[in-house]
C-alpha cells in the first residue's frame, strides 16, 4: 500500500488510519459504523423527521451523552464512580445563563466559551479535594459538592430560585457567529457547530485514552499503589482526568443552555442527574467511546418520550433497562460486537437456535422452581 | 372547629331562564353549560349551527403534577379539566367539536412537553402548574404560536416584567397570581386581629422561587398596613420531613401573626408539629394562602386553632352551596366522580379549559368559521366567562383575574372534611395592582 493511503495491513488484517491520532486505525466495520455514524448526525435533523423522530429531543439526548463521555473518562479507566457530575453540567449551562441575564452577553460562542471555561474550573477545584479518593468515599464526595452548588443555586435569588434564568437578552435568541438568525436557522446552526465540536471532543478523547496518559490511567484503576510504584502521580492524574472530564460536561451543559434557552436547577444540576449521567456511560456501554452518547440519546428519549404513551411511563422505563442491564451487561455499544457475532453464528448454523430454546426454557423452569421453594418457605417456614 | 352546615344542596336555578342564563354568560351553549346551567339550555344555536366549522375533535393536551408531592395540586387540575371537558362534550363540544384531552406528567421538562404537544398536532394545550415551568415555555408558546392557557405557573413577575402584553400573544394563565394571595392574607389578617393588634410576624414558607415571592409580597402588604416587625422567616426545603425548628422559632418569638404558604405534605406536617408543639397558643393567628390545597389530607384536630386559609379563586361552598346551585351541582359531580373534595387547584384546570373553550365558541359565533390562533388569541385578551366559582376576565396582560377567598379552617362532620368558614371574598381590584404597575410599587403606594 502507498504511503499516502489510509489503508494499511495489521495482523494480517487490512484497518484504516484516522488523521491526526498519531496512528491509531480502524478496522473496515468500524470505519463503515463510524462514517455512517458521522452521516447520520449531520443527517439528524432532516432524518428524524421522517422516522417520527423528535430532533430537538435527540439533541439534548447527544448533549447528555458527551457529558457521561466526559464522566466516562473516570469510569473506564481510572475506575472512579462519579455522582457528581451534574456538577458541570449545570455550572456550563448556568454560565450561560447569569452572563446572558445579568451581562447581557448575547453572543452564542462566547456564551459556550464562558461555559467551557466556569466548568472547567468548577471541575478543576473540586478534583484537587476528590482526587486523592477512591471507591465509596469518592463517590460521596463528589455526590456533596454536587448537593452544595444545587442547593446553593436552588435557594439563591442571583439565580431566579428554580424558576430559573432565561437565555435570551431583550426576549430574543443570542446571535451565533456574530449573526442573528431566526427560530430555525438557529436551531440549526447551533446543532452543527456542536456536532463539529462533538466530532473533535470524541477525537480528542479517543487520542487521549490512547496515549502514554491514557495508558497511565488505566493502571492508576487497576491499581493504585502499583501505579505509585512505577512513578505515576496518581493524584495529580486523576486530578487532570477529573478537569478533562468536567469540561466535556461543561460544553455539554453549554450547549444545552443554548438549545432550550431557559435554565433551571432541577434538570440540570440535581443530584439524580449526575446519577442519569452515570447511568448513560453504563447503558451504552461504559467499555467504548461512544457507548456514553447512545446511552444519552437512548435515556433522554425514554425519559422525555414515554410519558405520552404509557401513564406510568417509569414502568416501561423500568422494564427496558432493566432487560438492557441483564441481557446486555456490557451496555449498548459494548455487547453489539457479542450479539453480531451470535446473530453470525446462527446464520450459518440454525440448529443453534434449538439450543437457545433450551437454555431459556430451563432458565424458567430453574426460576420457577426457586420461587416455589420461596413461597413454600414464606408460607410454612423451613422443614 | 366543628360545624355541621356544609352539606350541598341539590337546588335547581330557580327563576332563571334559558335566554337570561344566555345573557348572563355569554351568548353560548358550552358558556352556560360551564357556568353550571346546563339543565336551561334547549333550542339550536343557528349562529354555531351554520358555521363553518372542521367535523375532527379538538385535539388538547394538559400537562400537569400526576406523581410526586405535587400532585396534590397537580392531580385537582387534572380532574377540573377533565370535568370541564365532559361537560363540554355532553352538550355537544365546542361549536360541536368534541375534546380529546391527553393528559401527561409536567415533570421538569414541560418545555420538552409543550414542543411535543405542538409536533403532535395539538389545537390548545394547558399546564402546567410550576412557576418555573411556565416562565420558561412562554417565550417557546410565542414562537409556536399555539395558545397555551396556564393552570397556575403563578409567578407574578411572569407577565407584569418578564413577558408584558407586546411581546406575548399566546401565553394566557387563568389561576390568580400570587400577589393575589399573599396581599389576601395580609389584608385578612388585619381584618380578623385589626390594625392595633399586629405588631410581630413571622414567616415559615417552602424554601423555592413560590416561598420566597410569597414571603415577600406578604411582608411588604402587612408592613405598610400595620408597621408590624418581622421576628422570625424560616424556609424548610420543599418536602422537609420536619418542621420543629422553625416552629421552635415561632414560640420562642410569639409573632401576633403566622405567615405560611407552605402546601401539600409541607402544609399538613407545619400544622402537625405546630399543634403538637403547641404553636397555636404563642400565635394570635395564622394565615396561609394555600393550606387548603390539602382539604383532602386534613384530619378533624389539625384545623382546630386560630388558622384561615386562602382557596384563590374559588372555594366550592362559597356563595352557599344551598344559594348557589351550579357549585352545589359541581361539588356533587366532583365527589361522585373522584370521591374528593375540589381544591382551588380543581378550578385551574376547569377553569383554564373553560377560558379557551368558551372564546372559541365565541370567536365561530363572531366570525362564522372557526378561527386561526392568532385571531382566538386575539379574542381571549379581554374576554369574560362564568364558571361556577363566579366570573372572570382574562385582562389585557393574558392574566385571568378573579375573587380570592380566604376563610377560616373548620371541620364538616356532614363531609368528614375540611372546610372554610366565614368566607371573605376579595375583589382582585382590592389585592392586586392596575394593568401595567409593578406589585411591589403598587403596595408601596398603599
Amino acid at each position: 500500500m502507498s504511503r499516502l493511503s489510509p489503508l494499511e495491513e495489521r495482523d494480517g488484517e487490512t484497518v484504516v488510519r484516522v488523521p491526526l491520532t498519531n496512528g491509531l486505525t480502524l478496522t473496515k466495520g468500524q470505519t463503515a459504523l463510524t462514517l455512517v455514524g458521522i452521516l447520520v448526525l449531520f443527517g439528524l435533523p432532516f432524518l428524524a423527521g421522517i422516522v417520527g423522530l423528535s430532533w430537538g429531543r435527540l439533541f439534548r439526548g447527544l448533549l447528555f451523552g458527551m457529558a457521561a463521555v466526559g464522566l466516562n473518562l473516570l469510569l473506564r479507566h481510572t475506575e472512579l464512580v462519579s455522582f457528581g457530575h451534574a456538577a458541570f453540567f449545570g455550572g456550563g449551562a448556568y454560565a450561560v445563563a447569569v452572563l446572558a441575564a445579568h451581562l447581557d452577553v448575547s453572543e452564542g460562542l462566547l456564551l459556550l466559551l464562558a461555559a467551557v471555561i466556569v466548568g472547567t474550573l468548577l471541575a478543576a477545584f473540586i478534583g484537587y479535594f476528590v482526587a486523592g479518593y477512591v471507591d465509596i468515599y469518592f463517590a460521596l464526595l463528589t455526590l456533596a459538592f454536587n448537593a452544595v452548588i444545587f442547593a446553593t443555586v436552588f435557594r439563591s435569588g442571583f439565580f431566579n430560585y428554580n424558576d430559573g434564568l432565561a437565555v435570551r437578552v431583550g426576549g430574543d435568541n443570542p446571535t451565533l457567529f456574530g449573526l442573528g438568525w431566526t427560530d430555525l436557522g438557529y436551531d440549526l446552526v447551533l446543532y452543527y457547530t456542536t456536532i463539529v465540536l462533538m466530532l473533535v471532543m470524541l477525537l480528542l478523547m479517543w487520542r487521549l485514552v490512547h496515549s502514554p496518559f491514557g495508558r497511565a490511567l488505566d493502571a492508576i484503576g487497576q491499581d493504585r499503589t502499583r501505579a505509585r510504584f512505577i512513578g505515576i502521580p496518581v493524584e495529580r492524574y486523576v486530578w487532570i482526568s477529573f478537569t478533562i472530564s468536567g469540561l466535556y460536561g461543561a460544553f455539554a451543559g453549554g450547549v444545552y443552555a443554548l438549545q432550550r434557552l431557559h435554565v433551571q436547577p432541577e434538570p440540570t444540576l440535581y443530584v439524580f442527574v449526575s446519577g442519569e449521567i452515570l447511568f448513560m456511560a453504563i447503558l451504552g456501554g461504559f467499555t467504548t467511546l461512544v457507548g456514553p452518547l447512545i446511552g444519552g440519546v437512548l435515556l433522554v428519549y425514554l425519559l422525555e418520550a414515554t410519558r405520552f404513551s404509557f401513564y406510568y411511563y417509569h414502568a416501561p422505563i423500568g422494564i427496558i433497562l432493566l432487560a438492557i442491564v441483564f441481557f446486555m451487561p456490557k451496555g449498548i455499544m459494548g455487547s453489539l460486537p457479542d450479539i453480531l457475532a451470535g446473530l453470525s453464528r446462527r446464520a450459518s448454523d440454525p440448529g443453534l437456535l434449538g439450543d437457545d430454546l433450551q437454555t431459556i426454557g430451563s432458565s424458567i423452569r430453574r426460576s420457577l422452581s426457586r420461587a416455589t421453594t420461596t413461597v413454600r418457605i414464606l408460607v410454612f417456614g423451613v422443614r | 372547629m366543628t360545624t355541621g352546615s356544609h352539606e350541598p344542596r341539590d337546588d335547581g336555578a330557580a327563576g332563571i331562564d334559558r335566554r337570561d342564563a344566555l345573557k348572563l354568560v355569554g351568548g353560548s351553549a358550552i358558556a352556560v353549560a360551564l357556568a353550571g346551567c346546563a339543565e336551561l339550555l334547549e333550542d339550536e344555536d343557528d349562529a354555531i349551527e351554520d358555521a363553518d366549522v372542521p367535523d375532527e375533535p379538538i385535539e388538547a393536551g394538559l400537562q400537569t403534577f400526576l406523581e410526586g408531592a405535587p400532585a396534590v395540586l397537580g392531580v385537582q387540575a387534572e380532574m377540573g379539566a377533565e370535568t370541564a371537558v365532559r361537560r363540554i362534550n355532553d352538550n355537544g363540544g365546542v361549536a360541536g367539536r368534541e375534546i380529546e384531552l391527553d393528559v401527561i406528567e409536567e415533570g421538569e421538562e414541560a418545555l420538552e412537553n409543550y414542543q411535543q404537544f405542538v409536533d403532535d398536532g395539538k389545537d390548545v394545550t394547558f399546564g402546567p402548574i410550576s412557576s418555573g415551568n411556565h416562565e420558561a415555555m412562554v417565550p417557546e408558546i410565542n414562537a409556536q404560536g399555539v395558545i397555551n392557557v396556564a393552570t397556575d405557573g403563578t409567578v407574578t413577575t411572569l407577565y407584569e416584567e418578564d413577558h408584558p402584553p407586546e411581546d406575548n400573544t399566546y401565553s394566557f394563565r387563568f389561576q390568580n397570581h400570587d400577589v393575589m394571595e399573599a396581599l389576601a392574607a395580609a389584608v385578612e389578617a388585619v381584618e380578623v386581629l385589626g390594625v392595633d393588634e399586629i405588631d410581630t410576624y413571622a414567616g415559615i414558607n417552602p424554601g423555592y422561587a413560590f416561598g420566597f415571592d410569597e414571603h415577600e409580597v406578604f411582608s411588604a402588604g402587612i408592613e405598610q398596613l400595620t408597621g408590624a416587625e418581622e421576628v422570625y422567616d424560616g424556609f424548610p426545603d420543599l418536602g422537609a420531613d420536619d418542621m420543629s425548628t422553625h416552629i421552635e422559632a415561632v414560640n420562642s418569638e410569639e409573632p401576633d401573626v403566622l405567615f405560611s404558604s407552605c402546601w401539600g405534605g409541607d402544609a399538613t406536617l407545619l400544622l402537625e408539629q405546630g399543634h403538637g408543639a403547641g404553636m397555636f397558643d404563642n400565635i394570635e393567628l395564622m394565615v396561609g394562602p394555600v393550606l387548603y390545597g390539602s382539604a383532602n389530607d386534613l384530619s378533624e384536630g389539625l384545623v382546630d386553632g386560630p388558622i384561615r386559609s386562602g382557596s384563590r379563586n374559588f372555594y366550592w361552598d362559597e356563595p352557599t352551596t344551598d344559594r348557589w346551585s351550579p357549585a352545589a351541582d359541581l361539588f356533587e359531580e366532583v365527589v361522585d366522580e373522584y370521591d374528593a373534595v375540589p381544591t382551588a387547584h380543581f378550578m385551574s384546570g376547569y377553569g383554564a379549559v373553560t377560558a379557551w373553550a368558551t372564546a372559541a365558541e365565541k370567536a365561530v359565533r363572531l366570525l362564522g368559521r372557526w378561527p386561526e390562533q392568532d385571531e382566538l388569541a386575539e379574542l381571549l385578551v379581554g374576554h369574560g366567562f362564568h364558571t361556577p366559582a363566579g366570573y372572570h376576565t382574562m385582562a389585557d396582560d393574558h392574566q385571568c383575574y378573579s375573587n380570592a377567598h380566604f376563610g377560616e379552617l373548620a371541620w364538616s362532620d356532614d363531609l368528614d372534611a375540611a372546610v372554610l368558614e366565614n368566607v371573605t371574598v376579595y375583589a382582585p381590584e382590592e389585592v392586586s395592582p392596575p394593568q401595567g404597575k409593578p406589585s411591589l410599587e403598587w403596595i408601596g403606594g398603599w
